[in-house]
């Protein structure tokens, strides 16, 4: 177990930066989730960090060594890979007990170790077939077993329960957050799943298109959003990002939305947002009907209602833009109808652009 | 429509529609003439080929088994036959050259079938992870040519290569002799000379061997490579992750992952040292196998007992013993590494 600080990381593939200069301080023990879209370079920045590639400049530093020129053997590191990577001519027991063997650990504790990690997993029964005959789930369950058969340095996981059905998905997610707690194993975890990440991660990197662009724990991201890129990548459904400027008329601020709405600007706005801004408005944070004072009101026209069980999902066309709203009490609404929705003050995001 | 839909039929998956009326469907009036040729279409496209293998392999097939249980001279026609039973067969049982011949075949199966594979795997890795790809293909088609290269040819080389007094493999070895620091190794040469590769008994084999390892490493080469192909990338990393070293990389995962390669290639080798022909019957200059007949080998006694003394029915028999041996040799190498070779990792 150690510490892992990324300091300056760039990689180029050819012409093509796929990671910039990606600093991160990850603590002892840390859980920290790594999220972006797809090919914004996170299963290369762990490739980095196990050491499989090397970066085009910066350092890789774990514990108190910069370990650039080391083997991924040698930074004993685990890794789950997004594509399983399993032995094709091994059975599930032997893929997951190979490190231990490579290792020279004694057949017997082999054994054991394969064993456990195996009821941890559920694939007990599935011991002695081959990868071949498993399903993509249970795949990649031995490809997390390979990893976590081990006492490693370092957990580096690629999206690894992306296969799963969302009920085996739940209860790995525990076994993995109950296995952290108990070996406190640094651990980089790479989902597409916001759930996964908010729930099992004590901080969140966001990176887009090799840039981070923001570290902080779940609630930070969630409530003080950097910028309107990781404002709409968490929370779901994604916040309502409308573009406007700020406009002074006398002594009060507005914001005069592209389209021609106009709404009073909260006096939280950041004196930095000046001319041209985007403002952001979590559906969950707009409530039907009209708000005691001090809140905004936003009046638009209803498009449709998206159910999804516990809450509708409002599209409320406002101005050219349509946003969404989630309604937890779950009205009728005739279409088209005019509805209000307010929003605190203090839950309205501005972000310059 | 609307009425089928309010009234209060059962709706099970079976009835949910009502069926169509029989006479809704239309079907095409029956051809039988075209159904015939439809049927016999097939047998028409593959004629061309069953024609020509019963006329080429399996008439001679038969004919061979018939033709081991006569005695016949070829030059005295289809009449000079005689019945004579299992006479060929207890003949080549008690003949000396065909047991030598067959150890011959052995021999030469094993040590010269042996290092091909030996060679040619570590190469074919290395190509595969150490070579970038456009050279790669250039160096794989440079060991490929001893392969695609005509057998007289090549044997017809090696037969100059090897020649006793203007040879070039003698000169080397007297100028290696020579040499300041590596001469010492080599100062056993002198007293030897000339070396009589081709006409020294213990010698031919050894030298036959050479042969056909050079000529056939790198078509096992060609087949390994393509095996390395195949294994992906990732699992490398898995494994480098897992901590193996190159060595390690290649010994538990490379390998067994090539298998199915290995064992296809083994089974040509197997199939094609035990039918040794060309390459001892040229470095012998076609004589009785060389001398002490230590380059016989068992196609090249067939050969002889053949076209050179004109008892085609010991050949017959001969040759039927030789493939009985081949099958022998191919099972037991199919039963012992058949199931994992061909298998592969389904
Ligand atoms: N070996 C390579 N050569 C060239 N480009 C590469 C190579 N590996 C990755 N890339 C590029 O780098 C970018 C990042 O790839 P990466 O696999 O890290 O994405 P990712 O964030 O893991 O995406 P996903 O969520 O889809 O797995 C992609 O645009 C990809 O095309
Ligand atoms: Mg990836």
């Amino acid at each position: 177990m150690s510490s892992l600080d990324l300091l300056g990381i760039s990689k180029s593939f050819g012409a093509t930066e796929v990671l910039k200069n990606i600093d991160i301080h990850v603590s002892e023990g840390e859980f920290i989730a790594l999220v972006g879209p797809s090919g914004c370079g996170k299963s290369t920045l762990l490739r980095l960090i196990s050491g499989l590639d090397e970066p085009t400049s910066g350092d890789v530093v774990l514990g108190q060594h910069v370990v650039n020129d080391l083997t991924p053997r040698e930074r004993n590191v685990a890794m789950v890979f997004q594509s399983y990577a399993l032995y094709p001519h091994m059975n599930v027991a032997e893929n997951i007990g190979f490190n231990l063997r490579i290792s020279g650990v004694p057949k017997a504790e082999i054994n054991q170790r394969v064993a456990d990690t195996a009821a941890i997993l559920d694939l007990t029964e599935l011991l002695t077939r081959k990868p071949s005959q498993l399903s993509g789930g249970q795949r990649q369950r031995v490809a997390m077993g390979r990893a976590l058969v081990r006492n490693p340095s370092l957990f580096l996981f690629d999206e690894p329960l992306s296969n799963l059905d969302a009920k085996l998905r739940v209860q790995m997610r525990e076994e993995i957050k109950r296995l952290h707690a108990k070996v406190r194993t640094t651990s980089i975890y790479v989902t597409h799943d916001q759930i996964e990440a908010m729930t099992l991660a004590d901080r969140i990197v966001i990176l887009n298109e090799g840039i981070i662009q923001q570290v902080g724990t779940p609630k930070e991201l969630y409530t003080k959003p950097a910028n309107p890129f990781v404002a709409g990548f968490i929370g779901s459904p994604s916040m309502n990002l409308l573009e406007g400027k700020l406009t002074q008329s006398g002594d009060t601020i507005q914001i005069e939305l592209d389209g021609g709405v106009t709404l009073p600007c909260p006096q939280t706005a950041p004196q930095s947002a000046s001319g041209r801004v985007i403002i952001g408005m979590r559906p969950e944070h707009l409530h039907l009907g009209e708000a005691a004072a001090g809140a905004i009101n936003i009046t638009g026209r209803l498009d449709h209602v998206e159910p999804t069980g516990a809450q509708n999902h409002l599209k409320v066309k406002f101005g050219k833009n349509t946003i969404t709203a989630t309604d937890n009490t779950l009205q009728d609404l005739a279409s088209n109808a005019e509805v209000t929705l307010s929003l605190p003050t203090d839950k309205l995001h501005i972000f310059a652009n | 429509m609307s009425d089928q839909a309010l009234s209060p039929a059962p709706r099970s998956a079976e009835t949910s529609h009502p069926p169509l009326p029989e006479t809704h469907f239309i079907r095409p009036p029956k051809k039988r003439g075209r159904r015939l040729f439809n049927s016999l279409q097939p047998w028409l496209f593959i004629s061309p080929f069953i024609i020509i293998f019963c006329l080429f392999t399996l008439f001679p097939l038969t004919f061979s088994v018939y033709l081991s249980f006569q005695e016949w001279n070829p030059v005295t026609g289809l009449s000079g036959m005689n019945y004579v039973g299992v006479q060929n067969y207890v003949e080549a049982y008690d003949d000396p050259w065909l047991w030598k011949s067959l150890y011959n075949t052995f021999w030469l199966a094993i040590v010269s079938g042996v290092p091909q594979h030996l060679i040619a795997v570590p190469v074919a890795y290395l190509l595969v992870y150490a070579v970038r790809s456009s050279l790669r293909h250039v160096l794989t088609a440079t060991m490929f040519i001893p392969f695609i290269t005509s057998t007289v040819a090549v044997a017809l080389i090696f037969y100059s290569i090897y020649s006793a007094n203007t040879g070039i493999l003698n000169q080397m070895l007297l100028g290696a002799s020579k040499l300041p620091l590596i001469g010492a190794l080599f100062a056993w040469v002198p007293d030897v000379m000339p070396i009589k590769w081709l006409t020294k008994s213990d010698l031919i084999k050894p030298a036959i061997a050479a042969v056909v390892i050079w000529k056939y490493t790198g078509f096992n080469i060609v087949i390994y490579s393509a095996g390395f192909v195949t294994v992906p990338q990732d699992v490398y990393d898995a494994a480098k992750v897992d901590g193996c070293n190159r060595l390690q990389q290649f010994w538990h995962v490379a390998l067994p992952m090539i298998r199915p390669f290995i064992f296809f290639a083994m089974t040509l080798t197997i199939i094609g040292n035990l039918q040794l022909f060309e390459e001892p019957f040229i470095l012998t200059s076609g004589d009785t196998g060389g001398v002490g007949q230590a380059g016989l080998t068992t196609s090249y006694y067939l050969y002889l007992v053949g076209w050179e003394w004109l008892e085609m029915g010991a050949a017959a028999a001969i040759s039927w013993i030789l493939f009985l041996i081949i099958a022998i040799a191919t099972s037991i190498h199919f039963y012992f590494n058949g199931r994992k070779g061909m298998e592969g990792n389904r």
